[in-house]
Order: structure tokens, then sequence, then C-alpha cells
């Protein structure tokens, strides 16, 4: 076998179609990291190894027979634990959903299986993918790979934190204000948020049915455009999934972006929100490279960021209610305290305020796209490198800005990729941000700005015998 | 209502909202409230009568599965 020792999907696939590597070998040398090394991340809160070893078998035996089915036949991968599996528990972290087994797989845990994938188990995420971090809740908090000190942000901790330390090549997230592109961010690997309506919610836990979207990370923008490339798609059962002809995304990788306009939101980045000054010398770096690319880079205008997180989080916290309004009512001891207080004042929001929220959405989701049009693309950093793993105020949820939620309000396609690392060794990250409905020229860039600097050769490195 | 919201005015949201709390979380829902309030006074109203939400209905997306 000439496998590396952190195969990528792309990698991986190549060699399980030329009967090179072997599902049973990769998925076994997956589980062996997770079963030795997850205690000191605890990024997994269910594995089901048996039933990844019986899947790698049948994919081992389909493949001989008839060769792959897809690039991901044969490939482990893992799900944040807000997607439905059928048999399987779904908790959200929540003791309310502690022995909450489905009945039917989420939309893409069929699509996932049906392309040959090997489940390898649930991630951490926070308490229904909005309350965290918490040590009061159903399993412990995820951590850094980078540095166990450190959070690997939420809500798709856990997600973010198994594919940097190699436990998993593939898994899927949901980002309603950021929770796929922080986690990738923060553990330097690739989240995309796509286009709202492209992957479908049905079976996900709801946050907030407005803005939540369904999307992959993985350790390079070709492996997010691999697993596009099995989970995009119209769902009639999703009311917000979008019809619409599905390109093939690895295609759109030729790693030629010459002649691309690259938008920078000026003053987000010089007065609203201005990055610490490493964040911003890695954001300039980042802007070079892609200027020696081809790119042009102009500044554009947006909306200031807090008119897109006062609209977002006041229609969120309604509809937070409005999902937890029963369960708030009748046993409020239940929720861990950071999701509680981020959510029980929903219930005194009117239906004016709601409506009136939405109509300011509609404002800034306008206001966005009239920018896209002049650009092919924005990019900026997609957040500050990762905080200590630390209780946070819960109010902070409500004051703070950030710039990955104005992209859940255009509902436009955004990718985190890494972008260098620290002093103190955590990653930085870029953001990309594209058309509604041109994730594949986000995931093009994003390919050809991976290939163009180092920063996919460096793993964390985890010491097992720290574990015990 | 203003960010200044009284204890005795939250009292008569959440009973409205059917939020009989215990309290401790009487409290907690009297800081998370005043958070929220901040927001929701800084988003503009006084629209014009026509001006549409950003959700509207599209019944397409209704039918029964197959149709």
């Amino acid at each position: 076998m000439t496998m590396t020792e952190f195969p990528t999907i792309a990698e991986a696939s190549r060699l399980i179609a030329a009967r090179e590597l072997s599902p049973v070998e990769l998925t076994e040398t997956c589980l062996s990291r997770i079963e030795a090394q997850d205690g000191l991340l605890d990024s997994f809160v269910t594995l089901t190894a048996d039933r990844a070893r019986a899947e790698a078998k049948a994919a081992e035996a389909a493949i001989g027979a008839g060769g792959p089915v897809s690039p991901m036949h044969g490939i482990p991968y893992c799900l944040k634990d807000i997607y439905d599996t059928a048999g399987i528990r779904t908790t959200g972290m929540s003791r309310l959903l502690a022995d909450n087994v489905p009945v039917r797989d989420s939309f893409c845990q069929e699509k996932l299986a049906a392309a040959g994938g090997v489940l390898l188990g649930k991630n951490a995420t926070w308490e229904f993918a909005h309350g965290g971090p918490s040590w009061d809740v159903l399993f412990p908090p995820a951590r850094n790979p980078w540095n166990r000190d450190y959070s690997p942000a939420g809500s798709s901790s856990g997600s973010g934190a198994a594919v940097a330390a190699g436990f998993a090549p593939a898994t899927m997230g949901t980002d309603t204000g950021g929770s796929i592109r922080g986690p990738a961010a923060a553990c330097g690997i690739a989240g995309l948020k796509p286009t709202y309506g492209l992957v479908s919610r049905r079976g996900v836990i709801p946050n907030c049915f407005s803005h939540d979207h369904a999307g992959p990370l993985a350790w390079t923008s070709e492996d997010v455009a691999i697993l596009m490339n099995v989970v995009a798609g119209h769902d009639p059962e999703d009311p917000g999934s979008a019809n619409v002809e599905i390109p093939d995304y690895t295609a759109a990788l030729t790693g030629d972006v010459k002649g691309l306009v690259i938008g920078v939101p000026q003053s987000w980045l010089e007065d609203e929100a201005p990055p610490k000054p490493e964040t911003k010398a890695a954001f300039d770096a980042a802007l070079k490279v892609f200027e020696g690319l081809g790119c042009s880079i102009r500044p554009v205008k947006l909306p200031p960021l807090r008119h897109f997180d006062d609209s977002k989080k006041t229609i969120a916290v309604a509809e937070l209610f409005t999902i937890h309004g029963a369960d708030l009512r009748k046993r409020p001891d239940l929720f861990g305290a950071s999701l509680r207080y981020r959510i029980i004042a929903g219930g005194l929001v009117r239906a004016e305020e709601y409506i009136q929220a939405m109509r300011m959405r509609t404002d800034l989701a306008r206001a966005m796209q009239a920018v896209m049009a002049t650009v092919d693309l924005l990019m900026l950093p997609t957040q500050e490198p990762a905080g200590k793993l630390e209780p946070i105020d819960p109010s902070t949820l409500f004051s703070r800005t950030s710039f990955t939620t104005p992209f859940n309000v255009g509902g436009n396609p955004a990718l985190s990729v890494c972008s260098g690392f620290a002093n103190s060794g955590l990653p930085f990250s870029l953001q990309i941000v594209g058309k509604l409905f041109d994730d594949a020229t986000v995931l093009r860039a994003g390919d050809a700005y991976e290939k163009a600097t180092p920063w996919r050769s460096k793993r964390p490195v985890l010491l097992a015998k720290e574990a015990a | 209502m203003t960010a200044k919201s009284t204890d005795d005015e939250i009292v008569l949201l959440a009973r409205q909202a059917g939020l009989d709390l215990p309290p401790e979380y009487f409290q907690e829902l009297v800081s998370a409230y005043a958070n929220v309030r901040e927001m929701i006074d800084r988003i503009p109203t006084g629209r014009p009568r026509g001006d549409e939400p950003a959700h509207v209905f599209a019944p397409m997306k209704f039918l029964p599965v197959g149709q």
C-alpha cells in the first residue's frame, strides 16, 4: 500500500480505484487513530466501529466485483450529531435527546451511503448546534487538535477537530451563522457553507430554519468538491431546497483563476471590525497569492456588519424558541445554561418584530447580491485564530458581530480555507465568498490557493500517551 | 418597549409566551431579553406598506413528493 499517513479523499479514492488501497485497511487506520487519540479531543460522541467495519468490507467486495460507484466508495466519513441516522442515536449533544434514535436517515446520510461511504460515527457539536461550548450537556466539548487548550470553535466543533486530527477525511456539518466555517478556520481545514438550498436539510435537527445550511468539511477544497458532488441536489422534502442544475464540482477545479475580480469589504476590515495585525498580515499575504495567480483586487462596500447580525439573530432567537418552546416551558433544567440563555428570550419577540427583521433581511440580501454582481468573489478572514476553550458569556452571542453571518443572511456560498499559521501555531483562515449557486468558482479559488501555498502539508501532532 | 423593560413588563411578556419560570431562570430571561431588545430596537421600522419580508410562500414547494 502506498497510502500516505493522512490521505485526502482524492488520494484515497484514486488508490482504491487502482486496487492499491483497501477500504478495510483505510477504515481500520481511522478507527485505530480514533480509539487511541480521541480521548484527547472528544471529537466523537458515538463511534459506529462495527458498522464501519461491515460497510468497509461490503465496499471492498463491491469495488472488487465492479469498481467504485463514486469517488466516495470505501471512504470513511462522519456526521455532526444533528444529522439523523437510522438506528444510531442522534442527540444534538442535548440531554433532551439522550435516547433519540431516528428511524430514517437524513438526506445527506442517504446520499453518502448510496455513494458507498463508510460511516465512522457522529461528531460533537454545540447543543442543538447553537449553545456552547458547554460542560453541562450530554458530552464534553471537543478540543482543538492544534492545541488542546484551545477551542475548535462551533458549532460543528467535533467535525472540524476530527478532520484536522486525521480521524476521518470527510464530515458533514451545518452552518447557521458560521458553524461550518468557524470550526474549519479554527482547525485549519476547508469547510463550505453552500448556497442556501443547494444541500438538503431534511433530517437535520433545525437551528434556525431560515438560515440553516448543511455542508461538508474536509482537509482540502478538492475533497469538499468531491463531497458536494454527492450531497448537492434537489430534495422535494426540504421546502428550502433549490431545484437547480448541479455542476460537476471537481471538474471546476482547473487551477486557473486568472482574470477573477476579488472584492474586499474594506469598511468591515478597516473601520467596523479590524482584524489583529497578525491576522491582517496573513490576509494581505493571501490576497498577494491571488494577485500572483492573475486575479485583481478591489474594495467593495457592503451594509454594516451590525445590520446583518441584528437581522439574523432576531430572526434566529424567535425561530429557536418556536422549535424549543415546549421543552423550555416544561423542563428548562434539561438545557445547558448556554443554550437556554441564548433562546429563552425568543418567546418575548413579537410577530411584528420578527417580520421587521425579515424585511431587513430582504434589504441586506439585495444589497449583498448587488455587490456580488460587480465582482466574482469576495474575500476576507473567516475569523481570528482559535481562542481558549473556556466558558463564554452567552450574552456575547448577541453583542458581537462576525465575518460569517452576512453570508447566511445573503445565502451566498462561503468557503473557509487555511491561510497559514500564527506564532501560536494556530491556523489563520481565509473566507472565499461567491455569487448565489456559483459554489464551483468558490471551490476553484480555494483549490488554486491551497495548491499555490504550503499550508496543506502541515498536520497537528497529537500524542496518544497524553490520553491516559 | 425599550431595553430598560421592567421586571413586571417581562413577567407579562413571559406569561403571554407560556413561560412560568422559577426565579433563577427568570433572571436569565431578564438578562437575555435586554440583549435581544437592544437588537430589535436597532431594526428599522416605518417602512412602506408593500415591503415584503424575506420569506414568501412558494406553493410549488409543498406539492406531495413525486408530483
